[in-house]
């Protein structure tokens, strides 16, 4: 990961500089903001290879003495670019600016697995974000929320507002129906587990009907667990042409993950503390009851309507949305960063303690996590970089979501009204609900629904210079890394549970799901440095493993005793286990040519066998291409204006995974009076099956004008699936319901724009703004099978259908006299974001991050049930002032036409912003006598205000979690919520 | 130059250890099924366990969506309507409320369909299994093979009763290429048939079979107590054939018992234990949410004195859903691990009743009919002894004698009488047939 290019700006300086000089020397300057001339405090200024070193005071200025009469000082500061500058004896004053890390085109992208390239020379369009976006607004409660809306070229659905996240990432469209359509996360060169793992939540609430495999328990994906705060930078690879090079792991895209790291210098110590809360977002309303509305309602229960008066009467009529969902939670965040190091070994350290409520009591997330980051130089051939990280996570996610048995808090809710009675009683007793099948407050108070994981991750890099000469070097790059975890997922439902008295007389559902993955790489990297460096070789050849084993056992207990919740105090106890081994082994070989910067080609080509493919010990076959020009270096170029224009394409192929166990048919174990027994699997497998093939063409162009004060970046891209993975209804008749086939061919295209400026630069103002635009369209462009719905509840309430010629995601169901006809479309039809920093008189910063999704359509059963149930805020209302009700329009639809649920979610979401005021360094100074190095006060608040014309909790919401395509089927979801910070930083 | 060679040494070292990481193994292992036995394992050369797993799993598989099952039949038949907060279309497609109309790839049309089928092919692995094996006696073949065609008789009568116009595909051994669908008479014929062939492995079965049976099977559970229920299966899809002097026959080596031991004969069984399953149909009294209420019919028509009312319990509070109310629950079962009938002897006497009737044996009929009604508290038949009047009183006696056990919507319409069923909202139908599954048509 090293830069393999000088930095041109050095040319200057060795330009004026003269040689001789003796004894030593000593140099002192101002160090500033590149952009605004804003004195930088705190940098740290060291001279290379020596353990001296100082850092800048509250004005910027620095004194170093070196001990040599000349030599080279590196200045770095968190969140911009380091420099290295020679000093030769005549220089005693050095002005140094630096620039910030922002979209800078200096930052470098990944391009192999052990290579990267400047911004400026690479050919893909990768998105990137750095820690300023992440988590420089606002404090996100998890990973997958700190990159919510923050992605060209990404559609990040989160599933719920259940605290502990869980989102559905589609980079570039859909590309898989039901392989893997989540990204590779790679951190620091581990790969991660992303895996979502049921609690079996299904044995209560029968979501899924039969059996065990259940998607509808809204659990959190794994990626959840690490620190935003960990992260330095997030580079996106969208599609093959970028990610070829992860082979057959990549077909959804690679996320890669770069922790921060420390620099060496001054020991810098920085404490955090986040105070806020949170609150429902939207809640829906609940519907006023009257006495006619109670008779015309519950037809023939004059108990109701005497239930009703008497409740009226004594002013006991209850809002039950918001006693449920309306809990202000309190959220707190404790980090601790401490970074240093010397010449030769630098560390990075980072504590979180992390404890947020959520809007229903009872709910919550914590974290604690410990990241220890360590870089050293062993000798001038070897150095190595170790990432380690400990978390410790529990979810709290309470029960929502669809269920059959009316027990989920929101499906219970939709059918109890306002003179409902379902508080608990002096002696600490919970009525029944009569209007469900759940008192969603005694569950609310009494059930248990955790996901608790500790996790490990380690990552160690060993870099070995085999060989230098002038022209080329030769290093060999040693990768091993390790995710460990043990999820354990703990849902109780005490026996006095009203559905449990009636049912499993008390549940005891636990999970132990033990993961390791672990990876090993190693390459040569060569490079080679000809005709005067007009022309450089970046040569690597390499080989990967990767071992995942995985051990998902669920346990689930009822007829419990008393109210215990061990496994053992109960009269039943059934267990499910499904383990997922996976071995990996590939190859790769990769040429990169720079030609001066002009013209930069690469050519690679990654070679994987894997047990999960029907032969394992077939290679299959990756290539990619991508050449970049860059017509600004060219000495025809003399627009001064126009600093860069490259001109880019890229190529590649990547593969997705058949589900594991596609090739087995295998028997499923079925029992009765007390004896094994074994039964035909509703799956039948395919033992030709192959991995889905993405390959991507991507092109486009990149301009920088004005000294990169505005950059367009312009990318059009057209990605095909082929051999898609299909898992295909046979005939139940054949005994089987599905099998897994290879049938057909998914095309994606898309247009991705964004535009980076700074509009202004001033030393008072500095505006630092980014735009994104992004579109994606999904065709089938050819299905073997029938076409059939998926990821929904059928015609009468709207399916997705997969149909050859059509949208991936389009929506159909049944429209009175047309019969099943298309209803909508779940993707967007487009994209855009709004991003904005705003830096005033040095000490004031303003960010915000405005979000729009223009289109896409939901299926919205919430409110279907709310009507069913007689409870709709706007049950009695006449929005088209025909007389008829509109809850009754909506029912009278149910069976005729599913057109009423399938409803525009566009929205214009202000998900993030940030007001932070930085103390004075001056003052500090003098008030704390340089002990306190920095002190910043914040406030900042998510999603502050969505407008949509939506008629849901959230348009954002996934009953079937984050795989497959089916984001956007809205049954009684978790609500989302608001948050507000304060925020308070002191650095030492 | 000392310091050379140590650098040698270690490249040398991390090139072999690169090197080591690449060759180390380029093969992979194929990882056999690590979570369950393939079909593959059981076909060649099958041990009695390996076989004895096929029947367990077979009996098993029997139960799964027959919940489902029961509240097509029932809700349809209207002897009970299907509440639930989180699924609307019981009490809309299945009631034909308004212009609902039966989906054919709903879960109430494909679940069922396919349940049944998935213990079909059980059982054909099952005869092909026991004839590529050599390590069992041919008496066990017998046996085997007895058991997997009564069972695959009876789980494509269970699809034909809701297939009852599409008819049911009978040929399903190969999945590639599954046989047509053949209409209803032809398909009783064959499950007739296979009846037939499956009555003749279990007299060659000898006295004992290689496998044994749940509690469900007690008294039935050797050849010549299989042997019984075969035929009671016979007998049931005689009437349906409308083979009436056939089904006599049938009856005569069931275990019809002119008695009022109505309750003996072959159940589902359920238990809490590990990979068994509940009674999919057991609600506790007075629940809400997902509950089965009687229809207001059946206590509007019972006779007084009528024991079989004990199959409802009146609510503490009557339940409401979509414009449809109920006082009563439906309460058949006690427990969520009560046993559910799969065909019971009150079932054969009252097809003994009306095989008689449609014989013109009109008072040994009336004779069957009162053992039912005296057995439930009723006076002996004082009606007119006609054909049509007894028809009448024999379907009377089944609603109430095998309420909720899946009959009424298929006697009715076996009769021709759907129209008398009663409707409770304007614009509700009764339907006649689920449609043929979507994914049916395709193949």
């Amino acid at each position: 990961m090293k830069k393999h290019y000088p930095l041109k700006l050095l040319a200057l300086l060795f330009w004026l500089v003269s040689v001789t000089a003796y004894g030593q020397a000593t140099v002192s300057g101002k160090v500033t903001d590149a952009g605004s001339g804003m004195a930088l405090p705190g940098v740290a200024v060291v001279v290379v290879g020596t353990t001296t070193g100082t850092s800048t005071d509250v004005n910027g200025n620095y004194s170093i003495t070196l001990p040599t009469e000349q030599g080279r000082l590196t200045f770095s500061y968190i969140g911009y670019e380091s420099r290295t500058i020679t000093v030769t004896p005549s220089i005693t004053t050095l002005d140094v600016q630096l620039t910030e890390k922002t979209t800078s085109l200096s930052e470098v992208v990944v391009t192999g697995l052990a290579t990267s390239v400047k911004r400026t020379n690479a050919a893909n369009a990768v998105s990137t974000l750095n820690t300023r976006e992440l988590t420089g607004i606002t404090s996100p409660q998890t990973m997958d929320a700190a990159i919510s809306g923050k992605l060209v070229g990404a559609n990040v659905v989160a599933n719920s507002g259940a605290p502990g996240g869980g989102i559905a990432m589609r980079l570039r469209g859909v590309t898989s129906v039901f392989g893997n359509a989540q990204p590779l996360y790679v951190i620091d060169g581990i790969i991660v587990d992303n895996s979502t793992i049921s609690g079996g939540l299904n044995v209560v609430t029968a979501a899924a009907n039969q059996g065990n495999a259940s998607n509808q328990d809204n659990a959190s994906n794994r990626i959840a667990d690490i620190n935003p705060d960990d992260i330095e930078t997030i580079e996106v690879l969208k599609g093959a042409s970028a990610a070829a090079i992860y082979g057959s792991l990549a077909a959804a895209g690679v996320v890669i993950i770069t922790t921060k790291r420390g620099t060496s210098g001054k020991t810098l110590v920085d404490i955090s503390q986040d105070v806020g809360f949170t609150e429902a977002a939207h809640l829906l309303g609940v519907r006023t009851f009257t006495e006619e509305r109670v008779i015309s309602t519950y037809k023939d229960r004059p108990d109701l309507v005497e239930q009703f008066i008497a409740a009226r009467d004594a002013g006991r009529l209850i809002d039950y949305e918001e006693e449920l969902y309306g809990n202000k939670g309190m959220l707190y965040n404790t980090r601790l960063n401490i970074s240093g190091g010397s010449e030769k070994t630098q560390f990075y350290v980072g504590g979180l303690i992390q404890d947020e409520e959520g809007i229903v009591k009872r709910t919550g997330y914590e974290k604690k996590s410990l990241r220890f980051n360590l870089d050293h130089e062993i000798s001038e051939r070897f150095d190595f970089s170790l990432s380690t990280n400990y978390v410790n996570s529990i979810a709290k996610r309470g029960l929502t979501n669809n269920d059959n048995a009316g027990v989920s808090f929101g499906v219970a809710l939709s059918s109890t009204p306002s003179f409902a009675d379902l508080f608990r009683d002096e002696s600490g007793l919970y009525p029944d609900n009569p209007f469900a099948a759940s008192n969603f407050l005694q569950t609310r108070d009494l059930m248990t629904n955790e996901e608790n994981v500790d996790r490990f991750l380690g990552g160690l890099t060993l870099n070995t210079n085999l060989y230098n000469t002038t022209v080329s070097s030769t290093r060999l790059v040693i990768r091993a890394g390790l995710d460990f975890y043990n999820l354990k997922t703990v849902a109780i439902f005490p026996r006095i549970l009203q559905f449990e008295q009636n049912g499993n007389q008390g549940t005891s559902i636990q999970g132990n799901n033990y993961n390791l993955n672990t990876n090993f790489a190693a390459f040569l990297v060569n490079d080679l440095s000809l005709g005067d460096d007009n022309l450089n070789f970046t040569t690597t050849i390499g080989a990967t493993r990767e071992n995942f084993n995985q051990d998902q056992v669920l346990t689930i207990a009822t007829q419990l005793i008393g109210s215990q919740t061990n496994l053992d105090q109960s009269s039943a106890v059934t267990v499910d286990q499904t383990q997922l081994p996976v071995r990996n082994k590939g190859l790769f070989f990769q040429e990169e040519v720079n030609f001066r910067d002009r013209i930069i080609a690469t050519a690679g080509l990654r070679l994987d066998k894997s047990s999960n493919n029907a032969d394992v010990n077939e290679f299959v076959a990756f290539p990619k291409f991508s050449l970049a020009i860059n017509l600004a270096n060219f000495d025809f170029w003399t627009r001064e204006s126009v600093n860069m224009l490259k001109l880019r394409a890229a190529y590649g192929e990547a593969g997705g995974f058949p589900p594991f166990g596609a090739k087995y048919t295998s028997f499923s174990p079925f029992n009765i009076g007390g004896s094994p027994g074994i039964i035909v699997p509703i799956q039948r497998g395919n033992a030709d099956i192959k991995q889905e093939r993405q390959k991507e063409f991507e092109t486009g162009v990149d301009i920088g004008v004005l000294q990169d004060r505005v950059i367009l970046e312009a990318t059009y891209y057209i990605k095909t699936v082929s051999d898609l993975i299909l898992v295909q209804n046979v005939p139940g008749s054949s005994g089987f319901s599905t099998r897994v086939v290879n049938g057909g061919e998914l095309r994606n295209r898309g247009v991705e724009l964004a535009l980076s400026a700074t509009p202004f630069d001033l030393p008072g103002f500095k505006w630092n703004s980014r735009t994104s635009y992004w579109v994606n369209n999904s065709e089938i462009t050819e299905l073997d099978v029938p076409p059939f719905p998926l990821g929904g509840f059928g015609n009468t309430l709207g399916t997705f259908f997969i149909e050859e010629g059509k949208s991936a995601t389009q929506i159909k169901g049944i429209k009175g006299e047309e019969g099943v006809v298309v209803l909508g479309d779940a993707a967007p039809d487009f994209q855009m974001n709004f991003h904005n920093f705003f830096t005033i008189k040095e000490n004031l910063t303003f960010s915000f991050l405005l979000h729009w999704k223009q289109g896409g359509d939901n299926i919205n059963l919430t409110q279907l049930l709310t009507d069913l149930g007689g409870t709709s805020f706007d049950y009695d209302d006449d929005d088209d002032g025909d007389g008829v009700p509109n809850a009754a329009e909506r029912t009278a639809a149910l069976g005729v036409s599913a057109e009423p649920f399938v409803q525009d979610a566009s929205y214009l979401r202000l998900r993030e912003l940030g007001l932070y005021y930085t103390l004075p360094t001056a003052f500090l100074e003098g008030a704390t006598k340089g002990i306190v190095r920095q002190v910043r006060i914040g406030a900042s608040a998510t999603n502050l205000f969505t407008i949509t014309d939506y008629d849901g909790y959230d348009p954002e919401v996934s009953n079937f979690g984050g795989n497959g395509l089916s984001t956007g089927v809205d049954v009684t979801p978790f609500p989302s919520s608001k948050r507000y910070f304060l925020h308070f930083t002191i650095g030492f | 130059m000392k310091s050379y060679i140590f650098k040698i040494k270690y490249q040398a070292m991390l090139v072999w250890l690169a090197t080591g990481l690449v060759l180390q193994g380029c093969e992979v292992d194929n990882i056999p099924d690590p979570n369950n036995p393939t079909v593959e394992s059981v076909l060649n050369n099958a041990t009695v366990d390996d076989l004895n797993n096929l029947v367990v799993g077979t009996e098993a598989g029997m139960r799964n969506f027959l919940g489902t099952y029961y509240d097509n039949m029932g809700v349809i038949g209207r002897e009970h309507y299907r509440f639930s907060s989180a699924d609307p279309r019981f009490t809309a497609d299945l009631l034909g409320k308004g212009s609902s109309v039966l989906d054919n790839n709903t879960f109430y049309t494909t679940n069922p369909w396919a349940g049944r089928y998935r213990v079909v092919k059980n059982t054909n692995i099952l005869i092909a299994s026991v004839f590529n094996t050599t390590l069992i006696t041919e008496e066990q073949r017998q046996g085997y093979l007895g058991f997997a065609k009564t069972i695959k008789a009876h789980q494509l009568l269970m699809n034909l009763t809701m297939m009852w116009e599409p008819g049911i595909r009978i040929d399903v051994d190969d999945p590639d290429n599954l046989g047509p669908f053949v209409e209803r008479s032809a398909a009783l014929d064959s499950i007739a048939l296979l009846l037939e062939e499956g009555a003749g492995h279990l007299a060659a079965a000898g006295e004992e079979f290689p496998f044994s049976l749940s509690e469900g099977f007690a008294g039935f559970n050797d050849p010549a107590g299989f042997l019984q229920f075969n035929r009671a299966l016979a007998a049931r899809v005689a009437v349906y054939n409308e083979e009436f002097e056939d089904a006599l026959g049938f009856l005569e080596d069931s275990f019809l018992e002119l008695n009022t031991d109505f309750n003996k004969g072959v159940y589902y069984v359920f238990s809490a234990s590990s990979g068994d399953v509940l009674n999919p149909v057991f609600v506790a009294p007075n629940s809400s949410g997902e509950i089965r209420i009687a229809h207001p019919s059946f206590i509007a028509d019972i006779a007084p004195n009528d024991d079989r009312r004990s199959k409802v319990l009146e609510r503490e509070e009557a339940a409401s859903l979509d414009g449809l109310t109920g006082k009563y629950d439906v309460a058949l079962y006690k427990t969520n691990t009560d046993p559910i009938p799969i065909i019971r002897n009150e079932e054969l006497i009252l097809i003994y009743a009306e095989a008689n009737i449609q014989t013109g044996n009109t008072l040994e009929a009336v004779r069957a009919l009162n053992i039912i009604r005296q057995g439930h508290g009723l006076g002996p038949y004082a009606g007119s002894v006609t054909q049509a009047a007894l028809i009448d009183e024999m379907l009377e006696q089944r609603r109430y004698s095998l309420y909720f056990e899946g009959h009424r919507w298929v006697d009715m319409r076996r009769y021709g009488r759907l129209n008398e069923l009663p409707l409770d909202r304007p614009g509700d139908d009764v339907w006649t047939t689920f449609p043929k599954p979507f994914i049916e048509e395709a193949f």
